[in-house]
């Protein structure tokens, strides 16, 4: 992500000097204890859970008493179960929705908040975040109140606006799904917006200067030096609303129960489902195993594409 | 200025749209039970009652679920603040063998959903006996790389090495200069961290769900929802304990939001 620490030795004199000395500390050992704590906790509560999870999702477990070794069964079944597939379905859609509209939403909300001159910045960007600081539980549980079919605050505002009212917001499968992309999107895009105002507020001003200079419109300016400008930021929110969205749970959970019809179970809620629901302890770490390598698979590529997460 | 009334009105309207359901939650834990979906809905209680507070604290043990999962999360936060200033100090001073590919794996940790560690993680802390639930509810927030990640970032941003060579001429040790100098300076990062933190242990409701099974040591998050999902769905309490469960969460978060809100995007920025 940076290069002041590690990059090649300066040519210019006393600096490089000064960097060289502080980068040959007096002990070769300081660094490994410095980040040894990380370390120990990393191996044990998550490399160990991971090759744990592989080793169970080759087993059947109801939980008690020993694993039975089943090989590759579990995923030969997930394979096949259609509630399996609608949960990588419907986490597809909110992943989507997360990318597609949540980003590129924040991205306009961080451009209106960039405008010069604008008053009480912070107040806007703070109110904004605000969801954020909310527990998940209290988001689901208001919304919960907030898509009430019959006294919800949703179904007022339509009667007030329309005169229609009665949605059954929860209760149909697509407006279920709907709905809870509308949580998602009123959850984050507060918390992605404070990425892209501070990338916005970083980009040079000369460069819009220069873009004036050169005629060009708002359309163009934006997309000849604020986009590449804020190529890191967007990469970083990406990955980032990528990885929680494909988590989604307590929204289905608490919302929906997953329903109605499967319309919004997630994987998440497929794991604990499986495993905690239904004792099906093995069959759950394969749906873990399938998440994992897609999540991490994906957002390694786009990592990769886009160039983030390099120490030097 | 003219201009810029169509701005300032999408922006009001924004405002709105985030805010509404919490003021309305708000509003609705003073009104008597009926009227929390009166229609029209309306903002100001009007009667206005402490009931549901009453009732929250005299039939439910709200204060110890409020005890558990400040504790829990204070601890949380202590130890991974600790461990996060430690590793990206010795990530962003330091050049040594292995340090990009153990930075590399430090980094893709992030990438790592909870759910595939949720199940081994049960079964090895509970199915084995080892963890004590408190001790259960503080390990999945200890070593996060996303913390790491900022502290490296600031750190490289805002000590310079002259500092620390100069402590090391003075013969202090490297403890000592991470002690007595390092962690000063870090000091607006490590406000951030913290709020940051806490808010992840106070809010988690997927892990306590799976791992709490006794109601006495229930956190917050799960004992309000053991009151929405309840048959008789007590609306009127749940938006009284949401509203005192968000309290310090919210009050963290305004006292800290410069810090917090820079320090969240010191890495992404730079790319």
């Amino acid at each position: 992500m940076t290069t002041a620490i590690a990059g090649p030795p300066r040519s210019t004199g006393d600096r490089a000097d000064e960097a060289d000395t502080a980068r040959r500390p007096k002990s070769s050992w300081a660094p490994y204890l410095f980040i040894s704590p990380f370390y120990l906790l990393y191996i044990l509560f998550m490399l160990v859970p991971i090759v744990v999870s592989l080793w169970l999702s080759l087993t059947e477990w109801v939980g008690l008493g020993t694993p039975h070794w089943v090989g590759l069964r579990n995923y030969r079944l997930l394979a096949t179960d259609i509630s399996f597939h609608r949960a990588l379905g419907n986490t597809a859609v909110f992943v989507l929705v997360a990318v597609c509209v949540v980003v590129p939403l924040a991205l306009l909300i961080a451009q209106a908040l960039n405008t010069r001159g604008l008053r009480v910045r912070d107040l806007w960007r703070t109110a904004y975040f605000v969801p954020v600081v909310v527990s998940p539980i209290l988001v689901a549980l208001i919304f919960g109140l907030v898509f009430d079919r019959q006294f919800g605050l949703a179904n007022s505002v339509l009667r007030a606006l329309f005169g229609t009212g009665g949605v059954d917001w929860l209760g149909d499968p697509s407006l279920a799904k709907a709905s809870i992309a509308l949580v998602m999107l009123w959850r984050w895009t507060g918390y992605l917006t404070v990425f892209f105002l501070a990338g916005l507020q970083n980009v040079p001003r000369e460069l819009y200067e220069a873009a004036a200079l050169d005629g060009a419109g708002r359309l163009r300016t934006f997309s000849t030096v604020t986009l590449p400008a804020l190529k890191p930021v967007t990469a970083f929110v990406v990955v980032t609303s990528f990885i929680g969205a494909a988590q989604i749970f307590e929204e289905p959970y608490l919302l929906t129960g997953g329903g109605p019809a499967e319309s919004t179970l997630s994987v998440t809620m497929f794991i604990y489902r499986a495993a905690f629901q239904r004792q099906q302890f093995g069959y759950a770490a394969a749906a873990a195993v399938v998440l994992f390598v897609l999540v991490f698979g994906l957002s390694r590529l786009v990592n990769r594409l886009l160039g983030i997460g390099r120490a030097s | 200025m003219r201009t810029r009334l169509p701005l300032y009105g999408v922006l009001v309207l924004l405002l709105l749209a985030f805010l509404a359901p919490l003021l309305w939650a708000l509003s609705g834990s003073f009104k008597p039970r009926g009227d929390i979906f009166a229609y029209p809905p309306r903002l100001i209680p009007d009667p206005f009652t402490l009931d549901n507070y009453q009732r929250l604290f005299s039939g439910q043990p709200f204060w110890r679920w409020f005890l558990m999962s400040t504790v829990v999360a204070l601890a949380a936060t202590a130890v991974s603040v600790f461990v996060c200033a430690l590793a990206g100090y010795g990530f962003a001073k330091f050049r040594f063998a292995g340090r990009k590919l153990l930075f590399g794996v430090m980094f893709s940790s992030l990438s790592i959903p909870f759910a595939v560690i949720l199940v081994p993680l049960f079964v090895m802390l509970v199915k084995t006996g080892l963890g004590s639930p408190w001790f259960a509810l503080i390990v999945p927030w200890v070593a996060p790389a996303f913390g790491i990640f900022m502290m490296q970032q600031y750190i490289v941003q805002s000590i310079p090495d002259s500092v620390l060579e100069a402590a090391r001429i003075d013969g202090a040790g490297e403890f000592g200069i991470f002690r007595t100098i390092v962690l000063p300076l870090l000091r607006p990062a490590l406000g951030a961290l913290a709020v940051w933190q806490f808010l992840q242990s106070y809010n988690s409701f997927l892990w306590p769900l799976v791992l709490v099974s006794d109601s006495s040591q229930y956190t917050l998050p799960l004992g309000l929802q053991t009151l929405f999902v309840s048959e008789q769905r007590q609306y009127d309490l749940v938006l009284a304990g949401a509203v005192i469960a968000v309290v310090p969460a919210v009050a963290l978060f305004v006292l800290l939001r410069k810090q917090l809100l820079e320090g969240l995007s010191t890495g992404a920025v730079k790319g």
